[in-house]
């Protein structure tokens, strides 16, 4: 009788140190803290993108700050990659396998992302927020991976429907950046025109490397191009521009949200940035600022920005930091991450985060209104959280008009 | 550097058993290594093995041949691609794919080396570097190679063998540049390596000797070319996925350095060269780690940087391995090597 006592005790301890051991046993999580990794370049030619990788390294400190997650503090590993996709693997295999992740969070870049997609997706670890406008990630749709950046083809249409709809053009042009994200606007400004029965006068591409724009000025003047969509990076902006004013060219000049910077921008074109529509998706809400209504991104006023600013940049990002909205864009593209860890309660898996992303139903976040559905193998849709974009224009004064409402943007599959 | 008393001992590939035996140990060594070793330095260990295999080519052309070339990352981007798209477009299995892509990049260096026949010194590298911008660009054209978009390896199989982790395809990385290596190794030591040679040492007295100079210069690019073409197959499934941007001009760059580091004109120098850098390229992100010493750098970067300015020292430190190196010893890790194998020869005296 004593010995079955013995041995039903046995079992039961086993299987009580089982359940607790079940419950803690999640890589990278403990009783005390999360672990999530991410990468981003602080060095070299993409160095400008590193702000998004420090400003959620601020947000997550902020919310240690206020004590943490379910008793848990987020231990936030980020390493500087260089946007070379061989160290981005390197780093991302090193925390992965020395420290254990839990999720891995934003990164920046399309090549860096995609040589560690397969690593992390084959391991079932999730992945939310990369920091690019890539379809790469929703085509074909990854159970772990969450999308919560708008594709750049959504610029490209609602930029192109203002142009036609809204100020009569019918001549439009474009410079995009030879890569994967200026072609993405360009497929996505040439279908919308087809829809109004036009095509782009001109077409130029621009090398990352290029610094002379007079050509591409000469036949944008020579396709009399009323508006020029720019799919380029701030310095190829301020060149066109420069160049264009000093051969007295004066297109509407419309860009992408990766221009959406406007007091940047206004700094360096030396103010030629005035006028420039550009597109956005979130920092600031449209429908609550009003049309036709000035915005100031210094003085943020959705709530979550205000706080961020307050009790994160104010507290944690480095002297030097500017308050941009790169930095900023680090804290909302992991925003729907840390509503799902708030979700799942104190008992945190990886499946029970991507049960819970996948719950997310119109969630405000500081980048606009998030939604995800359940996985389907199908469905690119299903991963992609936000694919509305608004248009602002700059001000001399370094604030924004805002010039539309939310408008959601039409998905265009890639060929291959 | 040992004196050679007759010509068979000047053309074997291993001058002594010593050697031999050093090798097989590093060949035991390399064997066990995956199963001891932590999955991330298997990783690092292919990352170095392609950086070997391109820069002993590189070595064969720029340290053997006397030019230069700041255009390889173009030979690599043929290769990557080539193999790929060989494999999905053409169904070709992968040990036929990755020679034949070596091949078409070997053509693409033939046909590189021609305008080299005429070109020398910063002019050839321009030139060189001129092709490796160029190749770039044309790849991100084509929609074969998924422009812009870049390309996915393909699952990869050998016979019944499905390679998916590191530690596999280290299994296959190792023995091709072993054998790349010895191969190398081999050319150097036959007419061809000879003739090399003697371009690189006079090639006026070398073509009144019987050299044909176009023929040779020519080959050394092919050569050259195969090997980093093989490289870039190679370092396509490492990464996974492939686009046009990542075979940028500071790859090409960082390959010559490579060399050079290692030291021009001896086989083990690259192989040096290669794994020091291609290890330091990778490791140095976690200098902060260094007990002691990577808190100096970050209250000194702290104090005297930006905000990036521990990422920064990175870079500084990289450079100042490389200064330091050709500051103290031109001949680079070959030449420490030679003055170590002297000392103890010479020991006690």
């Amino acid at each position: 009788m004593k010995r079955n006592l013995l041995l039903v005790l046995a079992v039961m301890m086993v299987a009580v140190f089982g359940l607790c051991f079940n419950a803690t046993a999640e890589e990278g999580v403990t009783d005390t803290e999360i672990h999530i990794g991410q990468w981003g370049p602080q060095t070299g030619p993409a160095a400008p993108w590193g702000a998004v990788a420090r400003g959620t390294d601020a947000y997550f400190k902020m919310i240690n700050a206020d004590g943490g997650i379910h008793g848990r503090k987020i231990v936030h590993h980020y390493f500087d990659d260089g946007y070379n996709p061989a160290k981005t693997k390197a780093g991302v295999k090193q925390l992965q396998e020395e420290i254990g992740m839990f999720a891995w969070v934003s990164g920046v870049g399309t090549a860096p992302g995609l040589a560690v997609k397969d690593y992390l997706m084959d391991k079932k670890i999730p992945w939310i927020g990369p920091s690019a406008g890539s379809r790469h990630w929703i085509q074909p749709p990854n159970k772990y991976l969450f999308n919560t950046y708008p594709l750049y083809l959504g610029d490209a249409q609602l930029l192109v429907r203002y142009a036609v709809n809204t100020l009569g053009f019918k001549r439009i042009a474009i410079a995009y950046q030879n890569d994967d994200y200026g072609k993405q606007g360009l497929e996505g400004a040439q279908k919308q025109l087809a829809k109004s029965g036009l095509k782009l006068v001109s077409e130029l591409p621009v090398n990352v490397a290029d610094t002379d724009m007079k050509p591409h000025i000469m036949k944008f003047k020579k396709s009399k191009a009323e508006a020029i969509l720019l799919f380029v990076g701030p310095g190829h902006v301020a060149r066109l521009q420069g160049t264009a004013k000093a051969m007295q060219f004066a297109p509407q000049w419309m860009s992408t949200t990766t221009c959406g910077d406007h007091p940047l921008m206004m700094a360096i074109t030396k103010g030629l940035y005035a006028g420039t529509i550009s597109a956005a998706f979130g920092l600031m809400d449209p429908s609550a600022v009003g049309l036709g209504n000035k915005a100031d991104f210094m003085k943020p006023t959705l709530p979550s920005m205000v706080k961020f600013k307050k009790d994160g940049y104010d507290k944690f990002a480095a002297k030097e930091e500017r308050w941009g909205s790169t930095f900023c864009a680090g804290m909302g593209y992991v925003e729907p991450f840390v509503e799902a860890l708030k979700r799942v309660g104190r008992d945190l898996t990886r499946e029970k985060l991507v049960a819970e992303m996948e719950k997310i139903q119109n969630f405000h976040s500081s980048m606009g209104t998030v939604s995800f559905k359940p996985f389907d193998a199908n469905d690119p849709l299903c991963r992609i959280g936000q694919q509305e974009v608004f248009l602002l224009r700059a001000e001399a004064d370094g604030t924004s008009t805002i010039l539309t409402d939310w408008f959601k943007t039409e998905f265009i599959p890639m060929d291959h | 550097m040992d004196m050679k008393r007759d010509y068979y001992e000047d053309v074997q590939v291993f001058t002594s058993k010593v050697i031999v035996f050093w090798l097989g140990v590093l060949i035991l060594a390399l064997a066990i290594f995956p199963f001891v070793a932590k999955n991330y330095y298997v990783y690092v260990a292919n990352y170095m093995a392609i950086n070997v295999i391109v820069v002993v080519g590189l070595n064969l052309l720029v340290g053997y041949t006397g030019q230069i070339s700041m255009g390889h990352a173009g030979f690599f981007a043929i290769g990557a691609y080539g193999t790929i798209t060989l494999m999905t477009q053409a169904h070709f299995p992968f040990l036929l794919a990755l020679p034949c892509a070596g091949l078409v990049a070997a053509l693409f260096g033939f046909l590189l080396g021609l305008p080299a026949l005429r070109l020398e010194g910063p002019y050839l590298a321009i030139a060189t570097l001129g092709f490796g911008i160029t190749t770039t660009q044309i790849i991100g054209k084509i929609k074969i190679f998924g422009e812009r978009q870049g390309l996915h390896a393909p699952d990869l199989t050998i016979g019944p063998w499905h390679i998916q982790t590191d530690k596999d395809f280290y299994f296959v990385l190792i023995p091709i540049t072993i054998l790349l290596v010895l191969l190398a190794r081999n050319i150097v030591k036959t007419k061809v390596g000879r003739a090399f040679i003697s371009i690189r040492d006079a090639d006026i007295a070398a073509e009144t000797m019987g050299v044909n100079l176009t023929f040779y210069k020519t080959l050394a690019f092919a050569v050259s070319a195969f090997y980093a073409g093989v490289g870039g197959g190679l370092y396509a499934f490492v990464l996974r996925f492939i686009e046009p941007e990542l075979f940028n001009m500071f790859m090409s760059i960082m390959f010559l350095t490579m060399a050079v580091v290692g030291g021009l004109g001896s086989m083990m120098g690259p192989v040096g060269g290669a794994c020091l850098l291609g290890l330091l390229d990778l490791q140095l992100r976690n200098i902060l780690e260094i007990p002691y010493f990577g808190q100096w750098i970050k209250a000194l970067s702290e104090s005297y940087f930006t905000m990036t300015g521990v990422s920064n020292i990175q870079l500084i430190v990289f450079g100042l391995i490389l200064i330091l190196i050709m500051l103290f010893e031109p001949l680079g890790i070959f030449g420490i090597w030679i003055r170590t194998k002297k000392y103890w020869k010479m020991w006690p005296f």
